[in-house]
């Protein structure tokens, strides 16, 4: 069985054939969740066992944790106010999360830290005297820090800290916006969503030197870079083909192949521990939690 | 007051003008006409029948960001212009956000308003605007309120103006009481015309179905529960209906004797029933709110409902902000306009489009998109886009009007209108005479046009 696949050079765009060994497509995909609701960020536990996600029913947005041992669903926290964009920290033990206010606030949110074996939660990026949103927050790969995104400085720009919000360090500093950062396996590159050069691309940041690299350049949106578990790709969502799919680069090559293509959305990729991605799609109508073999890296 | 000019600009579609109107101005002879042309052209309906039968008002509550949307400024400054690309529409030369694929596929079927303007940045006044076409009466969020009546919203001066006899209410809100903060606004219901032509409320909510939320009980009413006759009267007994507290006690029984026919017949029912459509036409509108209340928008319409009003929200606020939803992003402007809005709309709008043409309802069915204004062109401190009257963009399509066109532009930051500028008033005085409601129908019941008619969409 032959497979079309676009595959998509930097600034580059051919059709090739690849053969796909007898790919069931039903075999490769996989949907975990059946009730319909938008969700958003998937992000999978070190074991492979978890997956939180954000789930908007009626005028809520609360994280969820699916078991998937058994199957069962249940809400991380027991709070009232909107929350999401939750990760395992590389032990497992811990998550970082982005939690709302109750009152109509036009933008005051923070990240937490919830340490799941007792459910103590501490507040780790917070801007004090102002308005201002601290979100999306990803773990560096011993623990130790994380980075996030926040308003603190009038402008959206990434920043990192240490585990307990102490050490802020600011990345970024350009008038564009700057999103969902998310850091490598080998703790040296932060990747994020800028449009500092135009429309939304994948950009590249060196720890160690400070660079700041365009990784892709296509006419349109990339956005939600995520490194995957050995750090050799980055899967992100492009509508390069006019609507939300699912790609995966090549880090050293910049090579990218589309992992869906059709006129369904999928969005919020995520690695599973054990080299899948998984995303939120609404191929069946309402939008579920999918994972998805990787039939042909780039 | 009779309106000579307007009378011009209608091509003489004297089935349109009430014969009261006519006899009062006495202006039979001087418009060419006589009693029995008049009588002919009324019971033909045929030549001079008005091109649009109803309405759907898509509410887009909260204040849509036109960079975001219909007019994207790629070329403007980083701090305006916004992360997303503008992409070709299916009409060469209309380009809109590379997030509306699916619109932009369309975009022969409707014309987009670019120089759209009010006159205050305030919600609750900006919507009483866009849902009366005058700020008088609009209350503010601060609680001050404009001198002036309130004037009819325009589903009630529809209904007023164009009864159609059924069962169903001809005026059909979907949807909550629109707020800001905590307020109500005014300028969702009838004002003087009365409670009967005030909005029947229903809404659908995914997970839970129908709903009424103008028919406020202890436990919640919806259609499955009411089989029992009984139970509906000692039920009703409890409602508090949201209306016109000054409304007289017929209008009132009128009220509830449409609420009770409707929420009792099966024929009505069936018509809220969504699923009874196959869930191929229900995936194509979007398993979400807006997208099935567009749905039931258009099975509204199909039984005969002259006017139909879907809530985006009922609250301007987003999610995260206490709302419901609402496209009132001050902050996270493009998070939440990638993550749900931007494909909300494309998919809903677009299936609406689709669905009225294929069944040959868009011809006859004016669809408005707007919202009470648009966002500042220059991006805040907080990724988001504050309030901004002074210039914003709107959709308009179907009901016999010209489409695959622009009307109006702005400044190369999206700030004021340089070509064209209009106003929600006109954008309804257009609608309304492509229902054939004109100067001497307003004046019969004791109305005035708030705006003046965008010749170029007729």
């Amino acid at each position: 069985m032959n497979r079309l696949l676009w595959a998509v050079w930097m600034g580059y765009v051919s059709l090739i054939v690849l053969p796909v060994a007898d790919a069931d497509e039903s075999k490769s995909v996989q949907r975990l969740t059946h009730d319909g609701h938008f969700k958003q960020r998937p992000a999978w536990s070190p074991d492979g066992n978890r997956v939180l996600f954000a789930r908007h029913e009626g005028s809520t947005i609360f994280l969820w944790q699916l078991d998937l041992t058994t199957g069962e669903e249940s809400r991380l926290t027991e709070r009232t106010d909107p929350e999401y964009d939750a990760v395992f920290s590389p032990s497992g033990e811990d998550v970082l999360l982005a939690v709302d206010k109750a009152s109509p606030n036009q933008g005051d949110i923070d990240i937490h830290v919830i340490h799941l074996a007792d459910g103590n939660a501490q507040p780790v990026a917070v801007t004090e005297g102002k308005l201002s949103h601290e979100e999306w927050p990803s773990w560096s790969p011993d623990g130790k820090r994380f980075t996030f995104t926040s308003t603190r400085h009038d402008n959206q720009e990434v920043y990192t800290a240490d585990r307990d919000g102490q050490n802020v360090e600011r990345l970024t500093g350009d008038p564009a916006t700057d999103m969902h950062p998310d850091w490598s396996p080998n703790g040296r590159t932060i990747a994020f969503a800028t449009n500092r050069w135009g429309d939304l691309e994948i950009a590249l940041y060196d720890l160690a030197t400070h660079d700041l690299r365009q990784f892709t350049d296509s006419p349109g949106f990339d956005d939600y870079p995520t490194f995957s578990p050995d750090g050799h790709h980055i899967a992100f969502t492009t509508n390069r083909q006019g609507h939300f799919d699912i790609a995966i680069a090549n880090v050293a090559t910049g090579r990218i192949i589309l992992q869906t293509d059709d006129d369904s959305i999928e969005n919020f990729p995520s690695w599973t521990p054990d080299g899948r991605v998984s995303y939120i799609s609404n191929r069946d109508g309402g939008f579920d939690l999918y994972v998805h073999d990787v039939l042909t890296l780039p | 007051m009779f309106n000579f000019g307007q009378l011009r600009s209608r091509n003489c579609s004297a089935s349109s003008l009430s014969r009261r109107a006519l006899l009062q101005a006495g202006s039979l002879g001087a418009v060419g006409l006589t009693l029995g042309d008049l009588l002919r052209l009324e019971a033909s309906g045929a030549e001079g029948s008005p091109p649009a039968k109803s309405v759907i008002l898509l509410w887009l509550w909260g204040g849509p960001s036109h960079l975001e949307t219909f007019d994207l400024k790629p070329e403007a400054p980083v701090e305006y212009r916004g992360p997303y690309r503008p992409i070709p529409t299916n009409v060469p030369g209309i380009d809109i956000c590379e997030l509306l694929p699916r619109l932009a596929r369309q975009a022969d079927r409707y014309t987009i308003l670019r120089s759209l303007h009010c006159e205050t940045n305030d919600h609750g006044m900006a919507g009483t605007i866009g849902l009366t076409g005058s700020i008088s009466g609009a209350i503010s969020l601060g609680g001050q309120t404009q001198p002036g009546r309130i004037q009819p919203t325009h589903g009630s001066i529809v209904s007023r103006l164009l009864p159609t006899g059924l069962d169903l209410p001809d005026f059909m809100t979907v949807g909550g009481r629109l707020h800001q903060g905590k307020r109500g606004i005014a300028g969702e219901g009838a004002s003087i015309l009365g409670a009967s032509h005030e909005p029947f409320r229903l809404d659908y909510l995914p997970g839970e179905g129908l709903r009424f939320p103008g028919l406020e009980l202890n436990d919640g009413l919806t259609p499955s529960g009411l089989d029992a006759r009984r139970t509906l009267l000692t039920r009703l007994d409890e409602v508090a209906l949201q209306i016109d507290r000054s409304a007289e006690t017929t209008q009132l029984d009128e009220y509830y004797q449409k609420a009770f026919s409707l929420l009792t017949s099966q024929s009505s029912k069936e018509v809220f029933d969504l699923d009874r459509e196959p869930e191929q036409i229900r995936q194509r509108y979007g398993k979400f709110r807006f997208g099935q209340c567009c749905l039931l928008a258009r099975r509204l319409i199909e039984t005969g409902v002259r006017f139909v009003q879907v809530n985006w929200s009922s609250h301007v606020e987003p999610i995260e902000d206490t709302g419901d939803g609402g496209w009132d992003m001050h902050d996270r402007n493009f998070q939440q306009f990638q993550d749900r809005h931007s494909w909300m709309l494309d998919q809903a709008v677009s299936a609406l489009f689709d669905d009225l043409a294929d069944r040959g309802l868009l011809s006859e069915t004016v669809v408005v998109a707007i919202g009470e204004f648009g966002r500042t062109p220059k991006i805040n401190g907080k990724a988001g886009r504050d309030h901004w009257h002074h210039c914003y963009s709107g959709l308009v399509a179907g009901g016999g009007l010209r489409v695959g066109q622009v009307i109006g532009s702005s400044d190369r930051h999206a700030e004021h209108p340089i070509l064209r500028p209009v106003t929600p008033a006109d954008l309804f005085a257009t609608v309304f005479r492509q229902l054939g409601i004109g100067t001497p129908e307003l004046t019969d019941i004791d109305l005035l046009p708030a705006g003046e008619v965008i010749e170029e969409l007729t």
